[in-house]
């Protein structure tokens, strides 16, 4: 691992590349998968292989090569390759060191954790602690080492490891709550938080009735809220915008949400997304996307920038930016002076399978799963099932009324890809819609 | 060591420290894929992924490990991460497989026209083809997004009941995303091709006119289109709804794991228990099925990632719920046998039970006479915003291209049609079925890692009655 970035790079160069960057990874995850209570198949990783990006007289290739015992021969090929492609005339290079990263090392008690079966059976317990019937998730253990090294004179090392667990409980077939845990270190990580947050919300589902049409005020607890920052900071990418797969073009400088949100992008903090760099070596570091409703900036790699005549923001992924880990700033409610505004609304606990009729717009709708619950006078009346969110994603951002004044860290299968450091929000007017029969 | 020797070896290992069952799954993917983003060729993507996977049966628990590194050591450590970590595992209730045929054969998708012997600069020219006909159209068009791909899959599967299976699977995908904007108007569509065979796939989907035509509607969306008429009446929907409907409220909630709750937590379960099987979910004239045995279509196989054979599956069949999707896992618990739809979308992850390509079966009505028996209603061609729910229950499906039916005529475009129904209001609506079968070259996802799986959605054209629109 050591000496395969430096010949990637090495050998680039000396066919002609003008940049190349090489980003050697060893992945040495662990997973334990459960379902019904109990463990239903345990997943460990060995794997090492390049990331590898190139570009020919401003033709660009990238690549995975996993069998590094043939890198010159990969790289002679890909050079090929790069020679029968077309220039990319938008192109703009990578950036250039000096770099200086922060010494960040991981937590040398996850690195040694072999086991998670203990942490599972917490989560597991405290779900059926809180009358849960039926539980399933993952246990992560996530280890990967980064050798990246450039073209352009950057050389860095990045040791991540973090714990994750997502568990769903159900107290029925139609009655589920779902709880996630988050660390980057071992004496933070607490699954049985998760699990019985899971069950608690199972319970309180028990019995739901169909949901009602309407427009309300809803109260978002921490996975939906992150599954809509996410949808925000994804189509802030650059990359999202030049594609058509955005509703904030030309929207720098511009109010997209309520002066209630402010949203930070920010690798370099502690975070299960926490990176020291980004792929083109660019040491991560916080920048702000949104300041009190108002659109700072889009996530950026070199060339994306220069074509909107900015600086990288630290966001190079292989090809496109991307987020590494959000943050929104908490408000200055607490949890129960927001459920305590809402006179007769919603409090929706969990959403999935977000889709957009138009990116450019924002129209979109999302469905809410787990517990959902009619709260009336602050309090929960009934639980509901079968309902949709049917709305615009810069209309449900401009109707934050309040953020509630703690964060929690998630990250959610499908709809919250990477970590999201959100808060509960409240949003008034909320379009609801339901099936017909 | 050749790598076929490297997975006997992995099966013969793991069955000397104590696995009870043992498969290991060798796949080598050549993959090559381009962007085309407003005119301009963003990357190229070209690599070579492959490795083996190991998963074994120790003390009645499952094991999975992968490896990119084929030496024997590291596979023999890999051997020994998996049957460590199924022995750590404590379960009340033993995993057991149904029993199942060994099998020892080797399988292909013939290429009219190798993918390999094609260069990249001809493939990248049909697509520039295809960017500059859409602009040639005179259309304001300010974002047009195109993806080629392409993988030619090997595998080589053993397991220690005595199966040898050695295949050969190359795929064409394309896909675009294209914004369409007039007087301030803005239409979105995408969609996916998909072929299991050669270049020949690219002349089979007649690319250009295909996404020629999709411009042209949307154009004409804009132009002419009206706001889509609310409330109950009848709906004739094209293969391209007709296909994600099969998907998502007839494939996915029989898939056995899902049932089973194995999926519990991300993928969600189903409205189907375990006792559904018989109970009427749609009307007489539905069928749906799903079949790796389709040539062509993408997620063809002949035989699955357990080493099962393939075969043709009705999920839905006269209206009723008549077959779920299984592997050897869930088979057992169930009492049955496998019907082959185990698939892993790598090396380096568990096979798990996945549709392939999931279908309405069609039937004998032509597209005139489905039109011909409505009065007043509206034809949703396609869709772009979808949705349904962890149960498989509640689905959404927003058009795309829409025109509303008069006295049998289509009339004009319409916008915004909603159809957001039950998964048994849907099917049960249902009174004819058409008999243009198409396919869309989809991903179907699933499972912790996440596996985004080759999969077609097809159908033809179908009539609902009497249906809630708004």
């Amino acid at each position: 691992m050591e000496d395969i970035a430096e010949r990637i790079v090495n050998l680039a160069t000396k066919l002609g590349c003008e940049d190349a960057i090489a980003d050697v990874i060893a992945n040495r995850s662990y997973q334990i998968r459960f379902a019904r209570n109990e463990p239903v198949i345990s997943n460990r990783w060995r794997e090492t292989s390049a990331s590898v990006f190139l570009v020919y007289d401003r033709r660009v290739v990238a690549s995975d090569i996993k069998d590094l015992s043939k890198v010159e021969e990969a790289v002679e090929g890909l050079v090929k390759v790069a020679k029968a492609s077309q220039r990319n005339p938008e192109y703009a290079g990578i950036a250039k060191s000096p770099f200086k990263y922060d010494r960040v090392r991981p937590d040398p008690k996850i690195l040694r954790l072999e086991d998670g079966s203990d942490y599972v059976e917490a989560a597991v317990a405290g779900a059926l602690e809180e009358g849960a019937k039926e539980c399933a998730g993952s246990f992560w253990k996530y280890e990967d080492e980064h050798r990246l090294v450039t073209s352009n004179g950057a050389v860095g090392r990045d040791h991540r490891a973090s714990l994750y667990l997502s568990i769903r409980a159900l107290t029925s077939p139609v009655s589920s709550g779902h709880g996630v845990a988050c660390a980057t270190k071992l004496s933070q990580f607490n699954p049985s938080k998760a699990g019985h947050k899971a069950g608690r919300i199972a319970s309180l589902a028990k019995a739901p009735k169909p949901g009602q049409a309407g427009r309300y005020t809803v109260v978002l607890d921490h996975l939906i809220f992150g599954a809509l920052i996410s949808q925000l900071a994804a189509r802030a990418s650059a990359f999202a915008v030049l594609a058509g797969l955005s509703p904030l073009g030309r929207k720098v400088g511009r109010r997209i949400a309520s002066e209630a949100l402010t949203v930070v992008e920010d690798g370099s903090a502690d975070s299960i997304g926490g990176r020291r760099f980004d792929h083109e070596g660019v040491p991560t570091r916080r920048k702000v996307l949104v300041q009190k409703g108002v659109l700072k900036t889009y996530l950026h790699n070199t060339s994306t920038a220069k074509r909107f005549k900015t600086r990288t923001t630290g966001n190079a992924g292989l090809i496109s930016p991307e987020p590494h880990a959000v943050f929104v700033g908490p408000g200055d409610w607490s949890r129960d002076e927001i459920f305590s505004e809402v006179k007769d609304g919603l409090w929706l606990t969990n959403t999935w399978y977000t889709r957009f009729q138009s990116y450019v717009t924002g129209d979109m709708s999302t469905i809410p799963r787990d517990g959902i619950f009619r709260i009336r006078k602050g309090e929960i009346a009934e639980a509901w099932k079968d309902i949709r969110v049917t709305d615009n994603l810069l209309r449900l951002l401009k109707n934050i009324v309040a953020l509630s004044d703690k964060a929690e860290q998630v990250m959610w299968w499908g709809e919250v890809e990477v970590a999201h450091h959100v808060p509960y929000a409240l949003i008034k007017d909320v379009s609801i819609t339901r099936s017909a029969e | 060591m050749a790598d076929p020797d490297l997975v006997d070896y992995a099966v013969d290992y793991a069955r000397t420290k104590g696995a009870s069952y043992a498969e290991a799954r060798y796949e080598q993917h050549r993959q090559q894929s381009f962007i085309l983003k407003n005119g301009v060729l963003d990357a190229l993507y070209s690599g070579e992924d492959r490795g083996i996977g190991v998963r074994v049966l120790a003390k009645g628990s499952l094991g999975f490990a992968a490896t990119n590194t084929l030496t024997k050591p590291e596979v023999r450590a890999t051997v020994d991460d998996a049957v460590k970590i199924a022995r750590a595992s404590v379960r009340k209730n033993p995993i057991v497989f149904a029993r199942e045929e060994a099998a020892v054969t080797d399988w292909s998708v013939p290429e009219a026209k190798p993918l390999a012997d094609v260069s990249i600069e001809e493939k990248i020219q049909e697509i520039r083809h295809v960017d500059d006909q859409v602009l040639s159209l005179g259309y304001k068009v300010p974002a047009r997004f195109f993806l080629m791909s392409e993988n030619r899959i090997t595998k080589y599967f053993a397991n220690s009941e005595g199966s040898r299976i050695r295949s050969y699977s190359p795929r064409l995908r394309f896909y675009h995303f294209l914004t369409v904007a007039h007087n301030g108007g803005v239409e979105q569509s995408h969609r996916d091709f998909g072929w299991s065979g050669g270049w020949e796939g690219i002349r089979a989907w007649d690319l250009t006119e295909r996404v020629l035509a999709e411009a042209r509607s949307m154009q004409r969306s804009l132009t002419e289109g009206k706001k889509s008429p609310e409330g109950k009446m009848d709906l004739v929907v094209g293969p391209h709804v007709s296909g994600i409907a099969a998907h998502e409220s007839c494939g996915h909630p029989t898939e056995a794991d899902r049932i089973l709750g194995r999926e519990a937590s991300q993928a969600g379960k189903s409205f189907i228990t375990p006792e559904s099987l018989g109970t009427r979910v749609g009307s007489e004239v539905v069928n749906v099925v799903d079949d790796p045995t389709v040539e062509h279509a993408i997620a063809f196989y002949r035989y699955d990632d357990e080493g099962v054979r393939a075969r043709r599956r009705y999920m839905y069949k006269e209206g009723r719920i008549h077959e779920f999707l299984q592997n050897r896992e869930t088979a057992a618990a169930f009492g049955t046998q496998s019907n082959g739809a185990s698939r892993a979308v790598n090396y380096n992850v568990e096979a798990i039970v996945r549709m392939s390509n999931t279908f309405v079966e069609p039937a004998d009505h032509s597209l005139e006479e489905l039109l011909e028996g409505v009065k007043y209603g509206v034809y949703m061609k396609s869709f772009m915003e979808w949705n349904i729910d962890d149960m498989r229950y509640n689905a959404k499906y927003a058009g795309r291209e829409a025109y509303l039916i008069e006295n049998g005529e289509i009339t004009h475009p319409v916008r915004d049609t909603v159809i957001e129904l039950t998964t048994p209001a849907f099917w049960s609506a249902v009174d004819a079925v058409g008999k243009d079968l198409e396919f869309e070259g989809g991903f179907c996802g699933k499972s912790d890692p996440g596996q985004a799986l080759d999969a077609s959605l097809g159908g033809p054209s179908m009539r609902l009655r009497n249906v809630y629109l708004r």
